[in-house]
Formats: structure tokens, sequence, C-alpha cells
């Protein structure tokens, strides 16, 4: 039973690492442009299926390099043309906006691509368990998290130590005050979103090497990265990345003693926080009010 | 409301002439309806065209669109054409009920199609009842469809769960042993598909060493497959369907447990095996109709004419159901030369459907009882890649006839209640 539990805490970190990457870059976009993406998981399928269709051109590491720019790319276009103009109205606008967005982006990518799965396949060498013991331990997933380890490190450096971080960090707090010190929010808030689709693509190309990639793919992680995000407070990155291996553990250990309820527990963490703690574990209280 | 207000364009005389105007209406209509009699006679069908059974539901459509050409071709139903209307229930049952009243209240259909989920395709089977339109549920698989629930009106076309697992659980328990582990699906499809394997296995000897029941749209199973491995068993039941399917399937090899343990299922669909890389095309399962089928009549001919519409690609099971629904009414109504929902259902009762449309070796019929059709179970194994065909996905090895599958109809639960 224990090695059970061991190896169920173990598993939950690796799942949850994954969507801490979905659940940093919808971080970045909420702190400082005040916009629920819905559409994160849609930009997420984008990048699935961009690495899907290069694969054969380039391979899986080409497509791991080339498919989170170009979908950062759609990204830029989709801020600059649709998000741009409602900056200054309602978040409620966006929102309706980036969920119909979703929509649009699903039903896109099952007209382009058929409704019919794609197989996606990753070099043989990472489809290979450690050992026999830490079979649920893959070279893909170890992979899959030491790139996670590295976007974060490299994400929380951006943040830390060059001027856009800076600035992202000092506009996610007072947007007016950055802005009358001169400094272009527009573009601020375009490259911004930028990088969170960045991570949304980034997501897209790994998670199209562990599951089916299909045009409804991005649907059911949505919403675990919501629930990291709330959990480890809005507001805060580092909340939200331990938000997103809470959720993952938590329902890692659910799944061995009630499998049914190993989704619905992150919904009851949730309301746990949400009711002990309302600004999230690691949240100011104050935010986006 | 003053008079004032109409006065000048609506008095009393124009009211009279209005008046009159509708009495002639009521009197022409006779003319009317006879002149509408040549106008096309509609087949609705609603299907989950987006969500997760987009892929299944899509095909069934392109079924009944082919079928409704080749209706068309040979003249129509009772001379007039067939015109196929579609409408999407999106996966909700709300939705689904909803188009299938539009459908039959104001599209005025006389045969319905549908659903590919079975919470909808029992919720749509309410509203054709009460309407008392012809309703062939094409890819709904639950149990009580044909069986506590089943209506005077409504026919099957796809298996029954327990015909599913009476199929392949007898190949199953030979081949690989008697301790099973199940992952399944956490809704009325596989909550019935579980008691149906675990009784067919309890009557042969073995045992269930576990059951993870995991909700629709399960992205990572590796906590299931943990557990279920840990608990040593002999074989894993994968009963999920659909991106389920692919998913728990790609994770389960790329774990390497398919080396450890026997993977194995009931349903299996082209879509499925399509949509996983070739390392994962494994496990022994029963398909509910295969296209490569060399010697049996009118399938060469049904592949070639459904490679024309689908970019090439070979039909699937779910093509096969969206054509054999819509072509049973064509067939039942020219035979009986009627639309009459009640004539046409008593008709359909032991209906043999010809070698053209059934397009397998056994007889294939709708039981009186139930109304559900004995179609065959195809038993085999899954292959990684074709030999001839790229999408010849899978070998069968036997064909096994729906009636040696179905429970006996007083064990179905069904009692048919005619309309008075």
């Amino acid at each position: 039973m224990t090695q059970l539990l061991l190896f169920n805490v173990t598993n939950g970190l690796i799942i949850g690492a994954f969507y801490v990457l979905m659940a940093l870059g919808l971080s970045l976009i909420l702190n400082l442009s005040n916009v629920i993406n819905f559409a994160h998981g849609g930009f997420l399928v984008i990048g699935g299926y961009i690495a899907y269709a290069i694969t054969p051109y380039v391979g899986f590491w080409g497509a791991l390099v080339v498919a989170p720019p170009l979908t950062a790319i759609l990204g830029l276009i989709t801020e600059r043309v649709l998000i741009r103009p409602l900056y200054g109205r309602d978040p409620l606008y966006s929102l309706l906006l980036t969920f119909g967005l979703a929509f649009m982006i699903e039903d896109g990518t099952r007209f382009i691509f058929g409704p019919q799965g794609k197989p996606v396949t990753v070099p043989p060498f990472l489809s290979q368990p450690l050992s026999n013991d830490f079979f649920f331990i893959t070279g893909y997933r170890l992979f899959m998290v030491g790139t996670v380890m590295i976007a974060v490190a490299l994400l929380f450096l951006l943040l830390r130590y060059t001027r856009l971080g800076v600035r992202i960090r000092a506009g996610a707090l007072d947007l007016e005050t950055v802005a009358a010190l001169g400094i272009n929010v527009q573009m601020l808030r375009s490259l911004n979103f930028a990088v969170g689709i960045f991570l949304a693509g980034l997501s897209g190309v790994l998670a199209a090497g562990q599951l089916g990639l299909e045009p409804t793919m991005g649907t059911g992680l949505l919403m675990p990265s919501f629930i990291a995000i709330i959990v480890g407070g809005i507001g805060s990155l580092p909340g939200t990345l331990f938000g997103g291996l809470l959720i993952g553990v938590a329902s890692g250990l659910t799944a061995v003693f009630y499998p049914a309820a190993s989704e619905a527990v992150m919904y009851v963490l949730m309301a746990v926080v949400l009711l002990v703690r309302p600004r999230g574990l690691f949240g100011e209280e104050g935010m986006l009010t | 409301m003053s008079s004032q207000t109409f006065g000048p364009k609506f008095n009393r005389r124009s009211l009279v002439k209005g008046a009159a105007a509708l009495g002639a209406f009521q009197v022409a209509s006779p003319f009317l309806i006879q002149a509408r009699g040549e106008a096309p006679l509609r087949i609705g069908m609603v299907d989950p065209l987006t969500g997760v059974y987009a892929a299944p539901a899509g095909n069934e459509v392109m079924g009944a669109k082919l079928a409704v050409e080749h209706i068309n071709a040979k003249g129509g139903i009772l001379g007039r054409q067939v015109e196929l209307l579609v409408e999407d229930s999106a996966n909700d049952v709300g939705t689904g009920v909803q188009k299938a009243r539009k459908l039959i209240e104001r599209d005025q259909v006389s045969f319905m199609i549908g659903d590919v989920n079975s919470a909808i395709a029992a919720a749509i089977a309410q509203v054709t009842n009460e309407k008392k339109i012809l309703h062939i549920v094409s890819g709904g698989h639950t149990d009580s469809i044909t069986g506590k629930d089943c209506k005077w009106n409504v026919f099957r076309v796809c298996n029954t769960t327990r015909m599913e697992a009476n199929s392949v659980c007898g190949v199953l328990f030979k081949k690989y042993g008697k301790k099973w582990h199940f992952i399944t699906p956490d809704y009325a499809f596989g909550h019935t598909l579980f008691d149906a394997c675990t009784a067919d296995l309890k009557k042969l000897g073995g045992t269930v060493t576990g059951n993870e029941l995991t909700p629709l749209g399960t992205t990572d199973f590796s906590a299931y497959l943990i557990k279920a491995r840990a608990a040593n068993p002999d074989v894993m039941i994968l009963l999920v369907q659909g991106s389920d399917m692919i998913n728990c399937l790609k994770q389960i090899v790329q774990f390497g447990l398919n080396k450890q343990i026997h993977v194995a299922g009931t349903q299996q669909e082209l879509e499925s095996l399509a949509g996983l890389p070739p390392e994962a095309r494994i496990g022994t399962w029963m398909f509910e109709w295969y296209w490569k089928q060399p010697g049996v009549a009118g399938v060469d001919k049904f592949v070639a004419d459904i490679r024309k519409v689908n970019n090439g690609h070979v039909p699937t099971a779910r093509h096969w159901f969206g054509y054999t629904s819509a072509m049973s009414f064509a067939l039942v109504a020219n035979q009986q030369k009627t639309l009459d929902a009640v004539k046409l259902s008593g008709a359909l009762e032991n209906f043999e459907l010809p070698d053209d449309v059934k397009l397998q070796p056994n007889k294939v019929y709708y039981r009186k009882g139930d109304h559900q059709l004995m179609t065959s179970a195809f038993v085999g194994e899954a292959q990684s890649t074709g030999k001839d065909d790229p999408e010849d996905l899978y070998k069968v090895d036997e064909v096994v006839a729906g009636d040696k599958t179905a429970p006996p109809v007083d064990e179905t639960g069904c009692t048919i209640k005619w309309p008075t």
C-alpha cells in the first residue's frame, strides 16, 4: 500500500507538472491583461496539430522547436485583432470572446484535419519505461517534466532579470503607473500574450506525444489549469506552480482509494481553498479588483 | 387597443374577406396536400457532430447519406424522392431532444435515426414514441433501449453491450486467463458493459481483481494503470471508447504494461485504431462490422462507394450503421407500400436484411420481441500496420452471428406495448 501511495504521489507530480505549464500561460495573460483566456485549450490544440503537420518534415524534435513559436505568432495576431479592442471594457467581453474563439478553433481544426484523432509518434527511445517497477516513469514523461522545468525556469528568469519581465510584473500590479512612465503598454500586453500562448503551444506538442490528438483535446486539460490558478492564488505565479502540482497529487492519490472521484477531487480542493482562503494559497489580497 | 390604429388598413370587410379566404384555403387544402405528395419524403437524423463523438457521428451521417443516394437512384420510397435532414445533438441530451422535436414538428420527417450517445438515443426514443415516428437507433449501445425501455416504434442496428460481452468474453478467458481487471467509463454504457462482462466471467469461473471507473474524457490514465497493475491480473479489459480508448492504450504501451499483462476489451472501432500510433494498435476485441470481408456479397461495392465520398478512406462500422438504418426504412416501406409507423414497425419484426445491405456472412434480422438487429460480432486482433492496405488495422478471426451473442428475448426485460 505504501508503495502504491508513493507511486501515485510521484505520478501526480508528473501530471501536475503538465498542468503547471498550461496554467502559467493562463496566469500570465490573466495577471497583466485581465483576460480569462478560455481559448487557451484551443491554442494547445493548435500547437499539437502544427506539430502533427510538420513532424513528417522536421521530425519530433523539429516540431518541438517550431510549433510553439508558430502558435505564439497566431496568438499575437489574435491579440492584436480580436482582444486588443476589448481591453477598455469589462473583462466579461474578452471572456465571452475567448469562449467563442475556443469553439471556433475546435471546429476549425475539425474542418481542416477531420474529427478523427491523429497519431503522433515520439522517438522510440523515449517511449520506454525506466524499469519494471517504475513502469509509469517513461523516458517521455521524464523528458516532459524536464521540459516543463526548463520552461518554468526560463520564464522566472525572464520575469526576474529582463526589462520585459520587470515591466510585465509591474504592469500586473499597476498598469496605469507603468503607462504613465512612458512604457508602451499595448506592446507589453501583446508580448505577454504571445509568451502565454507560446506555453500553450509547447503544452500542445508535449500532450500530443502522450495523448490522442483530437480537436476536443484542449477542453479536458483547460479546467485543471484554471483550478491550479485559483488554488494557487490569482496573481501569483509561484502559487500557480504549486497549485498545479497539488491538484496533480490530489487527483493521483484519490485514484488509489476512489477512482471515480479522481477528477471531482480537484473541484473539492478548489471549493475548500475558496472557503478557507479565498485569495488562494499564495494569492495576495485585492488582486484583480 | 383603439380601432383607429387599425382603421385605415384593416376594416370589417377585409376581416370577412380574410375569413372567407381562410375558409377557401381549408376546402382547397386537400389539393395542396395532393400537390405536396410529390415533395420529397424526409428522414431525420440526430447525431453528435461536435464533441467527443464527432468522428463516429460524422461517419454514421456519411453512411446514411450514401443510403439516401442509393434509395433515390432506385426510385425513392413509394415513388417519392428521399431527403436526409441532419441535426447536431452536440452530445447533449437536452439539445438532442430539442432537435428531434424540431425535425418531427417543423420539418415533418417520416422516419428518425440517432444517436451515437446512448443517453441521447434513449431520450429521443421517448419523443419518437410520443409522436409515433418509426425510429432506428444507429449507434447507442446501452441495453435498455431494446431491453427494459423498449418501444414499439424503436429498433436498433448496433449491438447491445451484452451482445458485445458475450461475443468476446469466452475467447479472452480461454486465451489469456481468469483474473480480469477492468477500466470502465463512468456512465450508462460503461456500467452495463461491465455488468455484462462480469456476468460472463462469473459463469466461466473467473474473478474480477478490480474495476477502475474513469470519468468520460479522462486524459491521463496513469493513476488507474498503477492500481490495475498492482492488482496483478491476467488480463486488463478496456471498456472505454473514443478518445479515452486512444489515451488509455497509448499510455499502456508507453508504460510497457502490454508486455506484462494481456490487454483486451469488447468493442473496438477503426476510428480509434486509426488514431493510435502503430505500436499501440494491440489487443483482442470485437468489431461490429469490418470493411475487409473477402468473398462476401456487396462489401467491395460499399467500400468503393464510401471511399469516393470519404477522401479515399474505407468505411467503418459507423458508416455501416448509418447506411443500414436508412436502408431499412426504404426496404420495409417499399415492401409494405405504406408510411404508417405501426404497420411498418410490425413488418420490421423478423425482417431480414438482403445481402447488399447486411454486408456480412450470417443471417441479419430485426428480432421480434425486442427489435434488436441480430448483427454479427467480428472477433479478432488489432494489427499495427495493414499488409495490403494502410487501413487494414484489424484481423478478423471469427464472425459470430447475432442470435448467438444476444440473450433470449425473455432475458432482455423487454415487453413491447403496441398502441391501441
